[in-house]
């Protein structure tokens, strides 16, 4: 059986394996937080403010009602299954955790379930399709078919400077999919989708072994190299410009912009190579990918190189596509039959809703998400935990009915210190109704970014906000 | 019916017109919508495609009556598509006389056809669009004379059901991208350029010898499933070995081959060693062993070592030990005639009865030092007095050999005089003229012109953007030595030649390239590689081992059944085309693709050996065409039953060229379907019941569902099945207490297979067909066209790069004129395909322009 994956023993970190450095926000040792040394006064440094947006595809099981949305009963409660996603019935505070939600019963006071949110973006996508418009909004079937930025990247364009990386995105199938079919969450704007990594090891590279072997001032000599001759070549590149239609010249501003983009990037490694990297020890993350022997173990093993990247301040924005709607032709197809022993693909969970089988799935799946908000939530940082400094999103597009883009099924974790408030269930139907860009409204504010409109946002969500 | 055929058939309609049968056919242009078109539309359509509903997506109470001005052509198309199948109105709506639909089609049809004419002239296609993946890798291979895999350090390509991601609109650009390109360029030189300095080559030797045969087998022998502790089966490991640079395995091995065998199927696969489950590794080389001991014989493999996947480990005990890379040399015999698997004791005694492979020693050399520098070396940085008696002239000569073959045209002055700047700055900082040549001709890697299709430079000329179009049409790499030295002397664009050139190209090994990136994706084939195969019910399907049967694990260096499908068909379209052989063998054939393995899945008898080649059959196989190919019957199930629904898609998609739109959302899923589970399962007749008493549903699948009824008498892993069990049977899986073995299991399968198949289904505007038999040869007599018609729009699509438009219509139904008159030979209509305005159209222009 596989090592399990990023876990550390107390002896392992005596010895110093693990994260060596100064973590910028760390206070002190907890829980299972392996760290060699923290640094003094950091605590007097302002909190870092992080996002993870973390997609599940093909919906969830929600058998007590249509469109994800529980029935309403003559006397005014509602129906609830006991493998039905949400964890209870009733909305107001959350009081108990029915069969699949478990895992975050221990999270209790750090949750806030919201149903009725969704996209209008997404509804004419077709059945198999809304994912594409989760964290972006995108009016995808009218007007924005390229889609348009994903909220990640609206806050790493604001903020995304102050860290090595301006954001990392990830997914188990990577890349970038196409339209209808899309493998990211990310998008840095209209027909700009950013390829996720999917292979541990080549994150965990870029994250914390960027520059292979070779030396700090090799590696600036090469930067500095590069730069000039990228340069030249972007007015090499310019004599590509073909004289054919408007299709192909916006083809080549694509490529140019990559070069002009990559520039840039050179500039950016080139200052932060005057900051030292984190010393993570690779031998403490199981960076090999087995999905039959362990389909769990890569799950979290992208969680684990979340936590990484947040503990050692490489970014603050994530985002995670742990399955797509569209994966026929990867192994996360067979997911639920590694996991399960399922006689069927994944995605014919969704359609047959299978009742223990779903239920079963989606604990599978909350039990991954609850491992990384654990982490979060044992890690000390300041005076509260990484998870009051971090706000994850996390939900599918669908509801229970695998071809319906209504309703998706959502949960918020964390950011305590952002300003939110969690231990409820909301639910917002019929008058109530509102856009989830609403949400992604109030995300940004809780992130000190001044933007009153995303996408279809009619308002916000600052409800869910301390006042 | 297709198009052409319906052209011809409006000729008739219009001579029947003296008898007074018919309508005034329609005045063109405003005029005759107004006079016919509109008032037919107002009749017929607008109550579903209109103000109020618009079913589809269609409505055609806004569209504009003036063709001419090109607006929402492709909604006229499909209208007029519509029209000819006869699909709308729908069966139950009042139909309108067919002289009028026929007047409605002639009008859309010549106005649209007078827009393309215009058009044409005035605006190209657009053409900018990147390598993709497959193409960048074998133009990678071939630009620097030996394989490099780069295929895994790529962003993964979209891929699409039935359509080609070599189209612009996939092949997208961005920083991630051009990063990776970057990357894989300085690895792609660091391994074409060696250092100055000749290195000490790594070798390697082991030895087996001929003894344990009173235990069996000797220590120089293994069979099926390896052997004992320290023999040959283990095979040969390397520690601390070059990173970079060619290998040369040599064996020398012999078959200890039974009766009623003629060969040992035996290969060799390098990479780390192998666990249980995921194991990387990549094959070296495949043998056929027809040698036996007494004459044993020397084979040799050639390859790159960073190819193979490695592992690390430690060398020496602490505080010495250090972190070496270690790859292992594997031996396997993958012989398999889909009863093998039986484990334990009986494995044993099976295994002296099947073929064994003797190698007496393996060694291996890296790099090899043949020459040295490497060709591949020299061909870049190349003999000259000129490299010691002027560096800048010598690089510049370097950069525009170079270049000139990596943008697959002369590279110009300007472009050199960039490049030799680039390297200026380079030069005086790193240590070696090597390192800066690299990094220099790297860049060279990351420019339009290279990873960019040719025609849309517009430094190339018609000629070389002639060679490199086809050469990425049949091959999916770049052009080799001749297209590019016929282009530089002017003689490649002119009929004799191109068709003289494609008839070459095609019968050369690269267009395999190809055949695989064009049959796979046009037939959605890589589809079935992940659908879970039910091991209860198929136990011997996939190869499982350690527990053996239904609780063992899938090894993934064993080839199982499943592999050599695709191979299957591929190999068969491969066949179609490279024989000139009829289209319509897709339908049906006289001949299948298989090996042993393969034959033995589909009960033909008699095939021996692995290798796969066609084989004739008869009727009574049950096989012939592509329809019934187990790649396509997996891809399009369940893994435990047939799917009737995903089966018919495929059919329309794949076959008659339809487009099946996706269910929409806010349609219900059904809450079974059939195939749910090994009990439980409904049957398709409640299947299809339940689909259609809920109106969303039945709208499409009214259409949809019949077409994928007749492959019912195939089961979930393509095996022809005519019986089945009474409906509400619950089936067993596969139980070695109950069944003791397979052929147990298949007497109980036999048992209680009872029942005749329920196969039968009206085809929409057709009749009724009962099985697979008779879909064929429906299709064979009434669809001919519309197939042909979709196998020449797919070549057309792959080969252009582009999705087709309304524009291409009418180049499309000359096409398939062109083929109906030529037995619909598949060769000829790819010439035929090379020839054509649309596939040169660029080409044309440009030749246009610098006259």
């Amino acid at each position: 059986m596989a090592r399990k994956s990023w876990q550390l023993s107390r002896r392992d970190m005596i010895k110093g394996v693990g994260v060596a450095m100064a973590l910028p926000y760390l206070n002190a040792m907890s829980g299972g937080a392996s760290v060699a040394s923290a640094a003094a006064g950091s605590a007097a440094k302002a909190m870092p403010k992080r996002f993870i947006g973390t997609y599940i595809s093909y919906g969830v099981y929600q058998p007590d009602g249509p469109g994800g949305l529980p029935k309403k009963k003559a006397d005014g409660t509602y129906e609830h299954h006991e493998w039905s996603w949400w964890p209870q019935a009733e909305l107001g505070e959350l009081k108990s955790f029915n069969k699949s939600t478990k895992p975050f019963e221990q999270l209790k006071d750090n949750v806030t379930y919201l149903r009725g949110l969704d996209h209008k973006g997404g509804y004419k996508l077709g059945g198999h399709s809304s994912g594409d418009v989760f964290l972006t909004g995108a009016d995808m079937a009218e007007i924005e078919t390229t889609n348009n930025i994903s909220i990640d990247q609206v806050m790493a364009n604001h903020y995304g400077n102050e860290t090595r990386h301006s954001s990392l995105v990830m997914g188990t199938e990577g890349g970038t999919g196409s339209y209808l079919r899309t493998k990211t969450m990310s998008h840095r704007g209209p027909g700009k989708a950013i390829p996720s990594m999917h292979k541990p090891d080549e994150i965990f590279n870029r994250l914390f072994n960027p520059y292979g072997d070779k030396g700090i001032d090799q590696v600036r000599a090469g930067l500095k190299r590069d730069a000039s001759i990228l340069d030249l070549m972007m007015d090499h590149s310019k004599s590509f410009h073909t004289r054919l239609g408007v299709e192909d010249k916006r083809k080549m501003d694509e490529y140019l912009e990559s070069v002009r983009e990559i520039e840039k990037r050179v500039e950016r490694t080139n200052d932060w190579t005057h900051t030292p990297l984190p010393e993570v020890d690779k031998d403490s993350v199981n960076l090999t990918v087995d999905h039959k022997a362990g389909p769990g173990e890569y799950i979290r093993c992208l969680y684990d190189l979340a936590y990484l990247a947040f503990i050692t301040d490489q970014t603050r924005y994530v985002t995670y596509m742990t399955e797509s709607e569209q994966s026929s032709s990867s192994e996360l197809w067979n997911y639920a039959n590694y996991v399960l022993g399922y006689k069927g693909a994944t995605h014919d969970i969704a359609h047959k809703r299978p009742q223990v089988i779903s239920g079963q799935w989606d604990l599978w799946r909350a039990e991954n998400h609850a491992y990384f908000l654990k982490r979060l939530a044992d890690t000390q940082e300041g005076d509260g935990t990484m998870l009051d400094n971090t706000l994850c999103l996390w939900g599918s597009a669908h509801p229970h009915a695998s071809h319906s883009g209504l309703n998706y099924p959502l949960q918020i974790a964390g950011g305590k210190n952002m300003g939110w408030k969690h231990g409820s269930m909301h639910e917002f139907v019929g008058d109530k109704k509102v856009p989830m860009a609403n949400l992604f409204v109030s995300m940004l504010h809780s992130m000190n970014i001044p933007m009153d409109k995303f996408a279809d946002s009619t308002g916000n969500l600052d409800q869910l906000l301390r006042a | 019916m297709s198009r052409f055929l319906k052209t011809i058939c409006s000729a008739v309609t219009v001579s029947l017109c003296a008898a007074g049968v018919c309508a005034e056919p329609a005045a063109k242009g405003l005029a005759g919508y107004k006079a016919v078109v509109a008032p037919y539309f107002e009749q017929h359509c607008v109550r579903c495609h209109g103000q109020d509903k618009s079913k589809g997506g269609i409505t055609v109470h806004s569209l504009n009556g003036d063709l001419s001005l090109g607006q929402e052509l492709d909604k006229w198309e499909s209208i007029l598509d519509m029209l000819e199948f006869g699909e709308m109105p729908p069966i139950k709506e009042p139909q309108p006389k067919k002289a009028e639909t026929q007047a409605v089609i002639d009008w859309i049809e010549s106005g649209m056809r007078d827009y393309v004419k215009k058009a044409s002239q005035e605006l190209p296609e657009p053409k900018t669009r990147r390598l993709t993946n497959v193409e960048y890798q074998n133009t990678l291979n071939e630009l620097l004379g030996f394989e490099l895999d780069v295929m895994s350090d790529l962003s993964e390509d979209p891929e699409l059901h039935y359509g080609f991601n070599n189209t612009a609109e996939y092949m997208r650009m961005g920083p991630e991208q051009l990063d990776r390109y970057l990357e894989i360029a300085r690895k792609a030189m660091r391994a074409a350029i060696v250092d100055a300095e000749k290195p000490e080559p790594y070798k390697k030797r082991q030895e087996w010898k001929r003894i344990g045969l009173d235990r069996g087998m000797a220590l120089d022998e293994f069979g099926l499933w390896g052997n004992r502790r320290g023999s040959v089966a283990g095979g040969m490991s390397l520690q601390d070995y070059p990173e970079h640079g060619e290998y040369r395995l040599r064996i020398q091995a012999s078959g200890i081959i039974p009766p009623g065998f003629t060969e040992v199927p035996l290969k060799i696969d390098m990479g780390t060693d192998p666990g249980p489950t995921e194991t990387p590794y990549k094959t070296v080389g495949e043998l056929y062993l027809t040698n036996t001991p007494d004459e044993p014989k020397v084979y040799e493999f050639r390859g790159r070592i960073e190819n193979h996947p490695s592992s690390l480990v430690r060398q020496g005990r602490p505080p010495n030990a250090k972190l070496v890379e270690r790859i292992a040399i594997k031996p396997r015999i993958f012989y398999d005639n889909g009863t093998l698997n039986d484990g334990g004791n009986y494995a044993k005694v099976r295994q002296l009865a099947n073929p064994r492979v003797v190698i007496n020693w393996m060694e291996i050399e890296v790099p090899v030092m043949d020459a040295w520098p490497p060709k591949h070396h020299t061909d870049i940085l190349f003999e000259s007095p000129l490299r010691e008696a002027d560096e800048a002239a010598y690089i510049r000569q370097v950069i525009e050999r170079f270049m000139s073959r990596a943008y697959r045209r002369p590279a110009t002055r300007a472009e050199i005089d960039k490049f030799a700047k680039i390297f200026g700055i380079i030069r005086p900082a790193v240590e070696s003229f090597e390192y800066a040549v690299r990094e220099t001709l790297a860049m060279v890697m990351i420019s339009p012109q290279f990873l960019y299709h040719t025609e849309s430079d517009p430094a190339t000329d018609s000629q070389f953007a002639l060679a490199s179009k086809l050469s990425y049409f049949l091959w999916a790499s770049m052009p080799d030595a001749e297209l590019l030295d016929l282009a530089a002397k002017g003689k490649l664009n002119d009929d004799a030649t191109i068709k003289q050139q494609v008839v070459r190209m095609l019968a050369d090994d690269r267009a395999n390239g190809f055949i695989e990136d064009f049959t796979l994706q046009w037939m959605s084939i890589r589809k079935m590689l992940t659908v879970p195969i039910n091991t209860d019910l198929y136990p011997r399907f996939l190869y499982l081992v350690s527990a053996g049967e239904t609780r063992g694990t899938e090894v993934p260096y064993r080839v199982t059944v499943r592999d050599y499908m695709m191979q299957e068909t591929v190999g068969f379209i491969g066949e179609l085309i490279k024989q000139n052989k009829s289209a319509l063998n897709i339908i049906d054939s006289d001949f299948a693709y298989l090996n042993e393995r393969l034959a033995i899945h589909y009960g033909i008898e008699g095939v021996k050996g692995m290798k796969m080649r066609p084989v004739p059959i008869k009727p009574e196989d049950n096989l012939g065409g592509l329809l019934t190919h187990g790649s396509v019957l997996i891809g399009n199930g369940t893994g435990t039953a047939p799917h009737p629904i995903y089966r018919a898609v495929w059919l329309r998609e794949a076959i008659l060229g339809d487009h099946v739109a996706a269910p929409p959302s806010e349609v219900p899923a059904l809450e079974e379907t059939a195939g749910d589970s090994t009990e439980g399962a409904l049957s398709i007749a409640q299947l299809l019941e339940k689909h259609r008493t809920v109106e969303s549903c039945n709208d499409c699948h009214f259409r949809l569902d019949p077409w994928g009824i007749p492959f019912e008498d195939y089961n979930a892993i393509g095996k022809y099945q005519p019986k089945v069990p009474k409906d509400g049977t619950r089936v067993s899986g596969f139980d070695d207490r109950k069944h003791k073995d397979l052929a147990g299991y298949q007497t109980y399968l036999e048992s209680i297979n009872t029942v005749d198949v329920d196969a039968k289904a009206r085809v929409p505007h057709g009749p009724e067909v009962d099985g697979m038999r008779e879909l064929k040869a429906y299709l064979l007599k009434e669809r001919k066209d519309d197939i042909v018609e979709n196998v020449i729009r797919r070549l057309l699509s792959y080969g252009v790069g582009r999705e087709l438009t309304y524009r291409d219509r009418f180049v499309v139904d000359e096409l398939a004129e062109k083929a109906a008159g030529n037995d619909y030979k598949m060769r000829d209509i790819i010439v035929s395909i090379c020839l054509s305005e649309v596939f040169r159209e660029e080409t044309q222009a440009k030749q246009a322009k610098k006259d």
